[in-house]
């Protein structure tokens, strides 16, 4: 057996089915979400929900990246952003139906990343980090200089249509059914990364992580799965973006400026993104600690800031790899007890 | 026509200048510490309002010997408190604490200084023009293409002579081998990296007259000093001159004679380098 087969057969094994508590835990994620809003009377907390949710998916998409090839992006706003703005110049310029619009929206950002990924995903640890922040905000100097297609600085109002798949409009406007939308489509999200971490090809990235030029001389390319995580990575952001888009039915350059990056990057950071659905968590606790904050002090930015120091320092793993630690903890105790 | 050219060529060679000086402190930090300071451009817009400070007190001159004097002992104590304790983690977790330390300083100048931006007013002896085969040029603009001059031939003697320079030399080809041959990079640091970040007040001191001082104004330094960087490898003394002096030129020519697509230039230069070579046109080395 030559040794690329031998490796095969080894990424088979060692990826073994999904167990029925992965199943149980989404049906139940789910559940938890269409159940939400009948609990939630305050329609102000709803639509922080939304709002936490639809940066978290932003977030889950940074995290992924960084668990799956060990970089930082500083520049995922991009994806965000070249989502929402290709979904609103279709509909504003009419050539499309929205659905088609939709999809289009979705798979113009994946690809462009893919493409670019072939190309940056073979720069470095910090230097990709660079990068990355300086792409992101070549896409903002775009929007904010290409006036006559993306009206600049202003920015525009998308026009969306009546209906959407046959439902009402209002259906993503509204926060009490579409924070169910958007809670539905990040548990599917989560669970779709879970998969793909767990299969052959999420088991080849890791290995690159790890280790790229062993990987490349048991005889793997690199260049490829890796290229191919950050498009998966890009393609959460833009999901996110574009349900920012229908959500505001508003797109301005400030959903491709860095700092938007930089927040997505401090819920991953926060949240911990060793666990798929850290980030997520992070950006529940960043939304919920910015609107605290708003209320009784203008110095959010430092705030903020010194919470990331803080997490980096002293909880590498984050909040949710913290608690899942705890957790390990507390289990191995009561199985000696 | 030719004169005019020129004149645009001088101004690119001022941004590069200046491009220069910020991109190098970044350098000289990487080339001992293996880390990327993200709080970088906010010490450059530190060191422009700490130079408009002093300046409105003591005069232009003090103002920038003062900035880079403050900045100095910043970065002595951003090596002691930062750079050092985490010198055994992953470079990232530096990345992500100097990036905290971004926000803070940006809302730190908010409180201290305001949100609505100031300028800098220049000495008279700088404000006037001088002729340049029969075209004005601005006096101060002159300067700071000396001032760049100035800092970019002292640090290459800095680094050639010296022995803190051999260090650094010797650290960013091989850190590894460096320490086993008994260079204890942890007494230099501080030295090297209060260099570094005194050239970023410094250079922000000696843009504000050309710029608005606002304290957001330290991203967009922040990100052009990133294209030079990994534009001339990341840690290379002379990828940094080159790119940096490339880019002035680009972006000013650009301006000119391609508006709409002034700002994007240097991107796409930045992605086609990399599409050729990974690692910047002179790799890693000082």
């Amino acid at each position: 057996m030559s040794r690329a087969t031998m490796n095969i057969a080894a990424a088979r094994v060692a990826s073994p089915r999904l167990s029925h508590l992965s199943w149980l835990l989404l049906a139940l994620a789910l559940a938890v979400g269409f159940g939400l809003p009948g609990v939630v009377a305050s329609v102000l907390v709803l639509t922080l929900l939304t709002q936490a949710v639809i940066g978290g998916m932003l977030a889950v998409g940074v995290g992924f990246l960084i668990r799956q090839n060990g970089v930082v992006s500083f520049g995922h706003a991009a994806w965000y952003g070249v989502s929402a703005y290709c979904l609103g110049l279709l509909l504003r310029h009419d050539v499309l139906s929205v659905e088609l619009a939709l999809v289009l929206a979705l798979a113009v950002p994946t690809l462009t990343a893919f493409l670019l990924g072939l190309v940056i995903v073979r720069v470095p640890g910090v230097a990709f980090s660079m990068l990355t922040l300086a792409i992101g905000q070549a896409f903002h100097e775009f929007a904010m200089k290409a006036q006559g297609v993306t009206n600049g600085d202003d920015g525009f109002a998308i026009p969306l249509p009546d209906t959407l798949f046959g439902l009402p409009i209002s259906t993503v406007q509204q926060p009490e059914t579409m924070f169910v939308l958007c809670w539905s489509l990040l548990a599917l999200v989560v669970f779709g990364l879970y998969v793909t971490v767990r299969s052959p090809f999420g088991r080849l990235t890791e290995a690159i992580r790890e280790n790229e030029e062993r990987a490349r001389f048991i005889g793997y390319r690199t260049v490829l799965p890796r290229a191919a995580t950050y498009a998966i990575s890009a393609f959460v952001a833009a999901l996110a973006g574009l349900l920012f888009a229908l959500y505001n039915g508003f797109v301005s350059p400030e959903v491709l400026h860095w700092s938007l990056s930089g927040s997505a990057l401090i819920m991953a950071v926060i949240g911990g993104s060793r666990l798929l659905w850290g980030p997520a968590l992070g950006a529940v606790i960043f939304f919920f600690l910015k609107d605290l904050a708003g209320n009784m002090t203008e110095h959010w930015p430092a705030m903020i800031g010194a919470t990331v120091i803080v997490v980096t320092v002293l909880m590498p793993a984050g909040i949710a790899g913290t608690l899942a630690e705890l957790f390990e903890r507390l289990r191995k105790a009561g199985g000696r007890a | 026509m030719a004169n005019a050219l020129l004149i645009q060529i001088l101004n690119g060679l001022v941004y590069g200048g200046l491009l220069f000086i910020v991109s190098v402190g970044l350098v000289l930090i990487f080339g001992l510490r293996r880390v990327v300071n993200f709080a970088h451009g906010s010490l450059f817009m530190i060191g422009a309002y700490v130079g408009f400070s002093i300046s409105l007190v003591a005069g232009f001159w003090a103002g920038v010997v003062g900035a880079a004097v403050v900045l100095a002992v910043a970065g002595a104590l951003l090596d002691v408190s930062v750079f050092r304790p985490l010198r055994r983690q992953d470079p990232i977790a530096t990345v992500l604490v100097t990036f905290g330390l971004l926000l803070i300083l940006e809302d730190l100048a908010n409180t201290v200084w305001g949100k609505e931006t100031h300028s800098l007013p220049l000495p008279e002896m700088l404000a006037g023009s001088v002729e340049i085969l029969g075209q004005p040029f601005p006096t101060y603009r002159l300067l700071v293409i000396a001032v760049a001059a100035a800092v970019g031939i002292g640090l290459a003697l800095w680094l050639r002579f010296s022995r803190v320079g051999l260090f650094v030399r010797a650290s960013s080809v091989d850190p590894v081998t460096t320490a086993v041959q008994g260079v204890n990079t942890d007494r230099v640091s501080a030295l090297v990296v209060a260099v570094g970040t005194a050239l970023a007040g410094l250079s922000g001191t000696i843009a504000a007259p050309l710029l608005a001082l606002s304290p957001s104004m330290g991203g967009s330094i922040l990100i052009e000093s990133f294209i030079v960087v990994v534009v001339g490898g990341l840690g290379s003394f002379s990828g940094a001159l080159i790119a940096a002096l490339a880019i002035g030129q680009i972006h000013n020519l650009g301006i000119i004679y391609v508006p709409w697509a002034a700002t994007m230039v240097p991107f796409l230069l930045m992605v086609a380098v990399l599409v050729w070579r990974p690692t910047g046109f002179a790799g890693s080395h000082v």
